[in-house]
């Protein structure tokens, strides 16, 4: 369980913080501002902040499908919170509804971005276990349908 | 498959030969059943009781302290708590796949990714149960073997 949520939150805090990474710099390119080591080391923590409760909920194991999107709302909301928190601690930018706007966006995006990584992996992982899950039951399907055909025939 | 049974000369012990290129994981299965001989559970439905084989089984679930084998269309009520069925079971292709549920690795179709890291297995009767993230690695594991 401990092994389990240590390594969610070092695959968290990794996708976090390159989605992270890739939206600053789109909007360091466009502003034309520069950054700071201090900025760099803020961008870090508040990954690993918001990498906290992702690790924590894929721990939770619920069976019922409602209660897992009860959890991933939860989740989601939980992210753009602090995410707001961070900015105004660090003095990112100032809370105006324009800002927030801009957070959920970019929220949004990081969020769908990790997502979509952690899908790519998941079904990689699951093509290779699906091969071998072929390989070990092919023998016996394949003795079963030539059973089955030899029976047909015999019909 | 071809069986033939030949009668031993009187001084002779019985033997079983199994002649086959390689041993597949339902000839292994079988081997470790003919040596267990365990491979049959009671289930109960409606009053009547059923012997149950380890191929029958799709999956055991626990619900309200109660442990049912879902076969492929029917559902029994087996008297063994989960973790009595999987050392039952341990040398068949049976894998704990949630806190309440113990998959028969043999009645898998095809798994497919789902939310958070877990699974989904799509078993050969049409339905889909997920398997947890914390029972994907070992799962990975027996597949390697």
């Amino acid at each position: 369980m401990i092994k389990e949520f240590f390594t969610s939150l070092l695959h968290y805090f990794v996708n976090i913080i390159t989605a992270v990474i890739i939206a600053v710099a789109v909007y360091l390119t466009i502003s034309g501002q520069q950054i700071d080591s201090t900025m760099l080391w803020q961008i870090l923590f508040s990954g690993f902040i918001t990498a906290l409760p992702s690790a924590i909920l894929v721990c939770i194991d619920t069976k019922s499908g409602k209660v897992l999107l009860m959890l991933w709302l939860l989740h989601f909301l939980l992210i753009f919170g602090l995410t707001l928190v961070m900015l105004k601690l660090f003095g990112w930018c100032n809370i105006t509804p324009v800002s927030t706007l801009i957070t959920f966006g970019v929220v949004v995006f990081i969020y769908l971005f990790t997502s979509y990584v952690h899908y790519l992996v998941d079904r990689s992982h699951v093509a290779l276990m699906n091969q071998k899950l072929k390989k070990r039951y092919f023998k016996a399907e394949y003795a079963r349908e030539l059973a089955e055909k030899a029976k047909k025939s015999d019909e | 498959m071809k069986i033939i049974i030949e009668t031993p000369l009187p001084d002779e012990e019985d033997t079983v030969v199994i002649r086959c290129a390689s041993p597949d994981q339902q000839l292994i299965n079988m081997i470790y059943a003919y040596q267990t001989e365990k491979t049959e559970i009671t289930g109960y439905r409606n009053d009547k009781i059923t012997r149950l084989s380890y191929q029958d089984v799709y999956y055991f679930e626990a619900t309200d302290n109660r442990v049912y084998a879902y076969c492929h269309s029917d559902v029994y009520e087996v008297k063994h708590k989960l973790y009595e069925l999987e050392e039952i079971f341990s040398t068949f292709d049976f894998e704990r796949c949630s806190k309440s549920m113990i998959v028969n690795l043999e009645k898998i179709e095809f798994l497919s990714p789902h939310f958070g890291g877990k699974l989904e297995a799509h078993l050969k009767n049409g339905e889909k149960i997920i398997i947890s993230r914390r029972y994907v690695h070992n799962l990975k594991i027996k597949l390697d073997n």
